[in-house]
């Protein structure tokens, strides 16, 4: 199986890229995975990702758009906090790109 | 891990017309696949975790036990006479070029086996009908080709006998589960569902936490407590509803219309989270068993919660299980209020409500929205609604026309019986079928394209998650936005007026700043 | 000597045919169909079914929707082949019956309309690129024969005449199980007949089941009433039951 490869630590992923033991994310991992992404992780990014791991921790599930959007509006301002831009960070996508750069495990069904 | 290169995909183009025909390319999708199943994925569903030794004699025996299980498949199997009505009409080959991704040539993957080793021709003549052993490169072709079928049944209103691909596509699934291949997407979820309930992994708290914060918008939106319940014991209605409702856009403003049209309507009902999940991949993987574990739950909770009633929401192949097996599968629903259908389809709810007048609707509010409709395939070709004949078809209409001032349908040929699938259906809704996603949907935005064209159309509405989240992937390909697919209940949502709620007329601060 | 082992052919084609025909049916009416998978709009009701199959089985109305040349050419091949098949009553009852008289004349021209709608089946497996593609070698062969049956029919009905009334007595004495006229030794007609004992023998061997089949396809013949009625088969019946409650540990 594949890995990402922190500092000389090597953290397996699956074939599209979610790390495949959650507990083994870090920060670094997350830079490491937003390179593989081709982001730049600037503060909106890492505002994302750290509601994500919050949200993750309390639900053992990533939340649905909506409520991300909603929590980052009230955090950030409605600038960031928009579908549009939330795209712009995440191109792919910020339940499934931005879950991958927080560790968490892909949202699955018909999403 | 880069994210699909969208630089390295043919760039998708238009046709001319929607089924115009492609350059046949032998093997042009023949390196589309799609990720195997884990080992923990196939054994959660009863199939071995990996390829099984003597799998080709467990294959072979397989065939000849659907055979006998079921007689669409020795029907189907014996009956084509290679007529070729049905080459023109799969959208994956009209969007791929693959000569395989034709109805008759994808059956003929299984079919040939079948006459090898089933037929006199084909035991001692195979080579005059085309049977063939089967060999790891057969199994491995019919792994590729048989998830490139979405079981839409467009081939089948075409065939002269009906021959059902879909038929064929799920029994070769079930045979290659049975051996140890099984598809990861399909099969992990319906692993997490028999764990959780839902495709998604959504646990009971989540959940709650996720309807909690979308009422809250409901009242942010309309001023009144517009209640999304869940696990409310004694409630008239179960609402069974694709867990993508919960989670994805556009299809939670679906799940906000459902509210909308339950509070005007003064019915009460629940959400379960025991079965919080309409969808069932059981279905896309052939797997009877797993069809009816997954439909049994829907019993469970029905009686569990007491209710009088089942309703399914906004989900194509989900209402295919739901009108046409459920009764089959977990039934007899004798507990259940006989004088309405069971189970009953949102749309066949609301349009009941507004005929009875009891939906105040302000149709100005979608005036922005110059709409068509996507028939999904699983609901115009694998159900019905209401009383009549081909009520699949008419009952979404009638909704959307009641709600809203533009509609405008896309070409006969595209639409109702011959709609063409939004290219991701049948199990094919991951990231690594992206490409066969973007190519499939091809007759389908060409379709589009022409009404936008004609009429300025600007919104496609449809009632599948799939769909909506298919269309919500590609149609950006397509040079549309991706919220320009709508879920039909979020136009009823954003038409409906609750009693009691604050709308701009009333508010006259918001009236003045309205030139 | 040739007219004994053309008698036993048929008797044996004909043995071969209904048996195999015979078993097929049988094989198709007592599998189960453990789901309700009709391919909707279907009617809700039998008698809407029974008019559904008509529609096709008369009109091959799906076939008119989805493709019109091998609608047309197929059309052509299968009312000519009938109306040709039905003409052929006059060998084969000792007073041709009226309505057999009446159609005689179509039918010696209905000929025409089978050979031409094959021949554009068969251009079409040639020239179309899709259909040439699906085509395996026993697809020609099949063309290749119903053009050779209908071919030589044609030229004994038009060019070169058997002796028709000999034919008549040898097949009524087949009836009767007498074998003592004998076939006029005639090369086309020994054509004719031998290629219609291949055909008979290959009918439920082959893609010709789908003349039974049609009747048996799910997808178009089952009524559309799931909602209303259950068909529970008797492989699933017997599927290890599931318990009724929710297990407490998932209770939400």
């Amino acid at each position: 199986m594949a890995a990402y490869d922190v500092n000389g630590t090597s953290v397996e992923h699956d074939e599209e890229g979610y790390i495949t033991n959650l507990s083994e994310w870090t920060k670094e991992l997350a830079d490491v995975i937003a390179v593989a992404e081709e982001i730049e992780m600037g503060e909106e990014h890492w505002a994302v990702v750290n509601f994500l791991r919050e949200y993750y921790e309390e639900y053992q599930i990533a939340p649905a758009v909506r409520v991300l959007i909603k929590s980052i509006k009230k955090s950030m301002g409605p600038e960031v906090g928009n579908n549009k831009y939330m795209y712009e960070l995440f191109p792919y996508g910020p339940a499934k790109q931005a879950c991958k750069i927080a560790g968490l495990p892909k949202p699955t069904g018909c999403v | 891990m880069a994210p699909l290169d969208d630089d390295k995909k043919d760039v998708p183009i238009f046709s001319d017309y929607p089924s115009q025909m492609p350059k046949i390319e032998c093997g042009a999708s023949l390196d589309t696949n799609t990720f195997k199943a884990y080992p923990e994925h196939n054994e959660a569903l009863g199939f071995p975790g990996e390829l099984i030794d003597n799998w080709q004699e467990v294959a072979i025996a397989k065939i000849g036990e659907l055979a006998k299980k079921n007689r669409a498949f020795q029907v189907y199997l014996d009956a084509c006479v290679k007529c070729g009505a049905c080459t023109d009409k799969c959208h994956y080959f009209l969007g791929t070029g693959d000569p395989k991704n034709m109805p008759v040539a994808r059956q003929d993957l299984l079919r040939s086996v079948y006459r090898r080793y089933y037929t006199f021709a084909g035991k001692y003549f195979p080579w005059l009908v085309g049977a063939r052993d089967l060999t790891k490169e057969v199994l491995d072709e019919w792994y590729t080709y048989y998830h490139q079928c979405s079981q839409c049944r467009r081939c089948s209103v075409a065939c002269p006998y009906g021959i059902d691909t879909a038929e064929i596509s799920m029994a070769a699934r079930e045979i290659l589960d049975t051996v140890g291949v099984g598809q990861k997407y399909c099969n992990e979820i319906i692993a997490k569902l028999k764990k959780t309930g839902n495709n998604l992994g959504l646990n009971p708290k989540a959940l709650r936490a996720t309807l909690e914060d979308l009422e809250e918008d409901l009242e942010d939106e309309t001023g009144i407590e517009v209640k999304i319940p869940l696990d409310v014991k004694g409630a008239d209605v179960l609402l069974i509803t694709p867990s993508a409702d919960f989670f994805a856009e556009p299809h939670i403003d679906g799940l906000l219309g459902y509210a909308k049209v339950f509070h005007a309507s003064g019915v009460s009902w629940t959400i379960s989270s025991y079965a919080s999940e309409a969808a069932n991949f059981g279905m896309f993987i052939g797997s009877y068993e797993n069809m009816r574990e997954v439909s049994w739950r829907i019993r469970q909770a029905a009686k569990d919660l007491g209710v009088k009633r089942i309703i399914f929401g906004e989900c194509g192949h989900a209402w295919r299980v739901g009108y046409s097996f459920l009764n089959t599968l977990a039934g007899p629903f004798d507990f259940l209020d006989q004088n309405y259908p069971i189970p009953q389809h949102i749309l066949e709810f609301t349009l009941d409500e507004i005929e009875a007048g009891k939906l105040k609707i302000d149709k100005s509010k979608n005036d922005e929205h110059i709409m068509t409709y996507h028939d999904s395939c699983n609901v115009a070709r694998g159900s019905a609604m209401g009383p009549k004949e081909g009520g699949q078809f008419d009952v979404p209409r009638a909704v959307i026309k009641a709600v809203c001032n533009n509609f405008h349908d896309m070409e006969r040929d595209t639409i109702r019986e011959n709609t063409f699938c939004c290219g991701g259906g049948g199990g094919l809704l991951t990231d690594d079928l992206m490409d066969l996603r973007i190519k499939g949907a091809k007759p389908r935005m060409t379709a589009l394209q022409q009404v936008t064209e004609d009429h300025g159309v600007n919104k496609m509405a449809a009632i599948c998650a799939i769909c909506k989240t298919q269309f919500s992937k590609v149609m950006p390909k397509y040079g549309y936005d991706m919220d320009s697919v709508m879920s039909v209940h979020q136009l009823v949502a954003n038409a409906v007026i609750l009693d009691g709620q604050e709308t701009d007329e009333a508010d006259p601060a918001a009236a003045e700043e309205t030139p | 000597m040739i007219s004994t082992v053309y008698a036993v052919l048929f008797y044996l084609a004909t043995f071969l045919m209904v048996a195999g025909v015979g078993m097929k049916v049988f094989k198709y009416a007592t599998t189960p169909v453990p789901l309700n998978i009709v391919v909707s709009p279907a009617p809700r009701t039998k008698r809407g079914v029974v008019f559904r199959m008509f529609r096709e089985v008369i009109f091959f109305e799906s076939l008119f929707k989805s493709n019109k040349w091998i609608w047309l050419f197929g059309y052509l091949f299968h009312w000519g082949m009938l109306i040709v098949l039905l003409r052929h009553f006059r060998y084969f009852t000792l007073n041709t019956w009226w309505w057999v008289e009446i159609i005689s004349p179509i039918g010696k021209l209905m000929a025409f309309a089978m050979l031409a709608g094959l021949l554009g089946l068969w251009a079409r497996r040639i020239f179309q690129e899709r259909i040439r593609y699906i085509s395996n070698p026993s697809d020609h062969l099949m063309l290749a024969l119903l053009v050779g049956i209908a071919g030589s029919g044609t030229m004994m009905s038009y060019v070169t005449h058997t002796d028709i009334i000999n034919v008549k007595a040898y097949f009524l004495g087949l009836m009767r199980f007498d074998l003592s006229h004998t076939l006029p030794a005639d090369p086309i007609l020994m054509a004719h007949l031998g290629m219609v004992v291949i055909l008979m023998i290959i009918f439920p061997i082959s893609k010709l089941l789908h003349v039974p089949g049609v009747f048996f396809a799910p997808s178009r013949t089952l009524v559309d009433n799931a909602r209303e009625k259950r068909r529970v088969s008797k492989w699933a019946r017997n599927l290890p039951p599931l318990p009724e409650g929710i297990p407490a540990k998932e209770e939400g």
